[in-house]
């Protein structure tokens, strides 16, 4: 019965010509997308290696790294949960909830950023219940929440509609004006959630990488949503999966430069967060979730829990190509909340046995592995899937004779099929009959045409058995046929020389320049930073900044009639910083907490200004990772803030600055 | 010289004998004796994907032991089925001390046929012509499963009078899958579909193929779509005079 509505939603989804079309663009621009993010990799397969043994190491000896974390944490003032189950995880945000003041006296408020855990414990819905209102705050998760539906991609939650449907939907429920600009719909995206940012009680968000030995936690966006609900509201609570630790910082880099090539094919996501300590008079929760990943551990689909959910299976995966995040269902008609080859792997792993017929929707054609940034072997765990190795919730495997999520008829066959396939008589005598039937079948013809229902006969015709079969054949002309000539040795073909890699690279300043002006930020170079940030503000009619402190000549800016403040001002245009450090290759700066509000100062206006010494531009995040171990909160910020999650168009500005201008003095 | 074993398929076996004699007749003329041995079946592909481990098995120990029966080299003309041998037995009897070994030193034996002849035989030029365009369509488990790809692109290249055509999206599974496409036939339609509009792209008339899984898959659809293209498995293209 369930595997029947399966087919039903995947007949739905084909026949879905938007969707289609979606997910075609999706797949084509995302993987190649990968490929020329990739190319500026020399050592992909050498890294892809090193990030699979690392995360296998973490998994093996996962106990002492959670341990090093949360004692990291502690010690960090990171108030740390664990949480067995999606239950417990719930009530644990729950109370956290409850034990803000205001809960009683008025609706308490969560700005959420992207986090596909949440959607595992579901919790959006239970803190609902509780009369606690959520609100999704990526541009794609906002859309999907709206329309009351999940998100149907790990990383592109929207990537289902079309332009046209998400401005009838912003019209409809935020009475904006119709329209199918993307920009503006975006800008209507920002104000709305602006908003919220601004008035939540409650920050949350999930975690891409915890660092073990730093107790850091990293998360990555492009449009700016998981800064502002880590930095504005007073309590931050980040909902982790317990395997996404790495052992250190150097591992961190390594991940860094997979996931986000993997993901959208970018360098570096546009904000990569380092988080230590809670802000100044703020509060972060930690919570860890286990939900049947401990379980997993222990099961033979144990390497899915290498996965650092960057999405790639799913646009490489032609299953997906039809079928969008939607048509992923379990037994009892629930949407899996891990779509494509990986969820069709952990959906059923960690949630158990109403997910297993997903696993027979692949063809297992390896295309998943080959784009998978640690190698996991998905053809392989789908076949374990099918076998009935996925874990239940009773440490029984959950269908010892295999053949999970087959249908009862195919099942019988291939038994009939292996009894023939282990007896050679019975094998041939088979094959007699069967040709036979098909001889009856299409007496004139090489091919018969079986009916749909047959499942083959549905989109093609089917081989007439051969009058004689090979081993006749064989028999009665091959035999005994000796070789006709010694072996002919001929020339084999020339090897292609390898590539030459010994380019030589430009000077950092103008790497860094280069690479960030590729992404829409502009470059300023400098001798008199305070001058030129004036000579800009004056051009832009701007009277009032935001300022790090320390960060340009405030005399002059006083003199010059320039107001700053050092607090967080949400109605200021501009925000000057400083940049710790910039990377060449990336076209990234570090920016750090420290005096003032320098994380706000480079997050809320729509111009973030940064003044970089040219010194202090290193060659790439491996490099700067060692300075930041000890920085309560850091962020590398890699472009203005962007988002891709309408119809994949790039867009500028989502929620953090619309434009970056580095002053780069010398 | 030790003789070749040919592991010739159920597929080929039961539906295109006359692949697996253009198999065998290449390998003569190379000077490379082969043998048949005649208790063969089927690898255990299908069951082993449907999740049918136990059925698997059985066919697997059958296989494995018609094949230590004899020595030498055992060759394919299969990619899916050497990747049967290679990676899947392994699978298949992880943890069983007594079996593993066995089927470790099967995998070990084991090459897809147009690896044998380029890497093990050191041939890329097997004498072949052909008239016209012909396109290669990568079978997934030739590609990706056991890397084979540069070995049926070199010898075709030397294929006389054939003018090769690349095939655009090649590396797009053509929708087989075994039992997926009959269990998920919706989804199978819809690769297919696009696997032979591709190959229309290419204005060739023939498609190459390594493996006689996508050759009925691919070929059945074209029959049902009444087209007049043609797939052909490459060991009769490199066979052909």
């Amino acid at each position: 019965m369930s595997a029947t509505s399966f087919r039903q939603r995947i007949r739905q989804s084909i026949e879905d010509e938007n969707l289609q079309v979606a997910l075609d663009n999706n797949a084509e621009r995302r993987l190649k997308g990968r490929a020329a993010a990739f190319q500026s990799i020399r050592d992909l397969e050498e890294r892809r290696q090193r990030a699979r043994s690392i995360r296998a190491d973490v998994i093996e000896r996962l106990d002492q790294y959670l341990d090093q974390f949360i004692a990291k944490n502690k010690e960090n003032g990171v108030i740390v949960h664990r949480a067995k189950d999606a239950h417990e995880a719930v009530q644990i945000v729950l109370d956290i909830a409850k034990s803000i003041s205001n809960y009683q006296s008025s609706k308490l408020r969560v700005a959420k950023s992207k986090s596909m855990v949440s959607e595992e414990i579901e919790l959006n819905h239970a803190l609902e219940k509780a009369g606690i209102e959520v609100v999704e705050t990526d541009l794609g998760e906002y859309i999907v929440q709206l329309r009351h539906e999940r998100p149907s991609h790990l990383i592109a939650p929207a990537v289902h509609l079309k332009k046209e449907q998400v401005g009838e939907l912003f019209h409809e429920k935020l009475g904006v004006p119709y329209t199918a600009d993307i920009p503006t719909l975006t800008a209507v995206a920002r104000k709305v959630l602006r908003e919220v940012f601004l008035t939540a009680d409650v920050g949350f968000s999930g975690v891409n990488f915890g660092v073990a030995e730093t107790g850091g936690v990293c998360i990555v966006t492009n449009e700016g949503n998981a800064r502002m609900v880590t930095t504005i509201p007073p309590v931050h609570i980040a909902l982790m999966g317990m395997e996404r630790l790495v052992p250190n910082l150097d591992d961190l880099s390594l991940m860094l430069s997979l996931l986000p090539r993997s993901a959208t094919g970018q360098k570096l996501t546009v904000y990569t967060q380092l988080l230590h300590k809670p802000l100044v008079g703020k509060q972060r929760h930690l919570v860890l979730l286990d939900n049947g990943r401990a379980r997993l551990r222990n099961s033979p689909l144990k390497e899915s829990l290498y996965c650092i959910r960057c999405g790639a299976c799913l646009n490489a995966c032609p299953v997906f190509r039809e079928l969008g995040g939607h048509a992923y269902i379990g037994g009892d008609l629930s949407i899996a909340p891990y779509p494509g080859p990986i969820g069709s792997v952990i959906s059923p792993g960690l949630l158990g046995e109403n997910y297993v017929q997903l696993a027979q929707a692949s063809s297992l054609c390896g295309a998943c592995k080959e784009v998978c940034p640690v190698d996991i072997d998905l053809p392989r765990l789908l076949t374990r899937v099918r076998a009935g190795q996925s874990p239940s919730a009773d440490d029984q495997p959950s269908n010892a004779a295999g053949g999970a999520g087959l249908s009862s008829s195919t099942k019988l066959f291939l038994r009939l099929f292996a009894r023939a396939a282990s007896h050679p008589r019975l094998f041939a005598l088979s094959q007699k009959f069967a040709s036979l039937g098909t001889f009856l079948l299409a007496p004139r013809s090489d091919w018969a045409r079986l009916p749909a229902f047959t499942g083959w006969g549905y989109s093609k015709d089917f081989p007439r058995f051969a009058a004689k079969t090979f081993r006749e054949r064989y028999k009665d002309k091959l035999a005994n046929q000796p070789p006709r000539q010694t072996l002919r040795q001929t020339e084999s073909f020339k090897a292609v020389p390898p590539i030459d890699h010994s380019i030589t690279l430009p000077l950092p300043e103008v790497q860094f320049a280069q690479e960030l002006t590729a992404l829409g930020g502009h470059v300023v170079f400098t001798h008199h930073p305070t001058r030129s940030v004036i000579e800009f503000l004056n051009l832009r009619g701007v009277k009032k900044i935001c300022l790090e402190p320390h960060t340009l000549d405030e005399n002059l800016l006083r003199q010059e009639g320039v107001e700053f403040t050092y607090e967080p001002d949400a109605q200021a245009v501009v925000g000057v910083t400083k940049a710790r450090c910039g990377l060449a290759d990336t076209g990234s700066i570090l920016v750090a907490a420290g005096a003032g509000h320098p994380l706000e100062a480079s997050l809320l206006p729509e111009v973030h200004i940064a003044v970089l010494k040219t010194a202090d531009i290193l060659p790439s995040l491996s490099d700067a990772l060692p300075f930041v171990g000890d920085k309560s909160a850091a962020v590398f910020i890699t472009g203005p803030s962007r988002t891709a999650d309408i119809e994949m168009a790039l867009t500028i500005g989502v929620h953090g600055p619309k434009e970056i201008y580095v002053f780069l003095v010398s | 010289m030790t003789a070749v074993q040919l592991f010739v398929t159920c597929l080929i076996d039961s539906f295109f004998p006359q692949t697996g004699e253009a198999a065998v007749d290449i390998l003569r003329r190379l000077g490379v004796r082969v043998e048949f041995p005649y208790e063969q079946t089927c690898c255990g592909q299908p069951t082993f994907n449907a999740g049918l481990r136990r059925d698997a098995r059985a066919i697997a120990e059958h296989t494995i032991k018609v094949f230590e029966k004899t020595e030498g080299d055992i060759v394919t003309p299969s990619g899916s089925c050497a990747h049967m041998f290679r990676h899947n037995y392994p699978e298949l009897f992880e943890g069983d001390s007594s079996w593993i070994p066995r089927a470790q030193a099967l995998a070990a034996r084991t090459y897809e046929f147009t690896e044998y002849l380029v890497d093990k035989l050191g041939v890329t030029d097997v004498g072949a012509r052909w008239n016209g365009k012909l396109t290669y369509h990568p079978s997934c488990h030739t590609l990706r499963g056991i890397k084979v790809d540069r070995q049926p692109r070199a010898l075709l290249s030397n294929v006389r009078g054939a003018i090769l055509v690349e095939l655009p999206h090649a590396e797009e599974c053509c929708g087989f899958g075994g039992v997926m496409s009959v269990e998920h036939p919706e989804l199978s339609a819809e690769w297919l579909k696009r696997k032979i509009r591709n190959f229309e792209e290419t204005n060739a008339p023939t498609l190459v193929v390594t493996d006689a899984g996508c050759l009925m898959h691919i070929a059945g659809g074209l029959h049902r779509q009444k087209k007049t293209q043609r797939v052909m498995h490459i060991a009769e293209i490199l066979n052909h005079k």
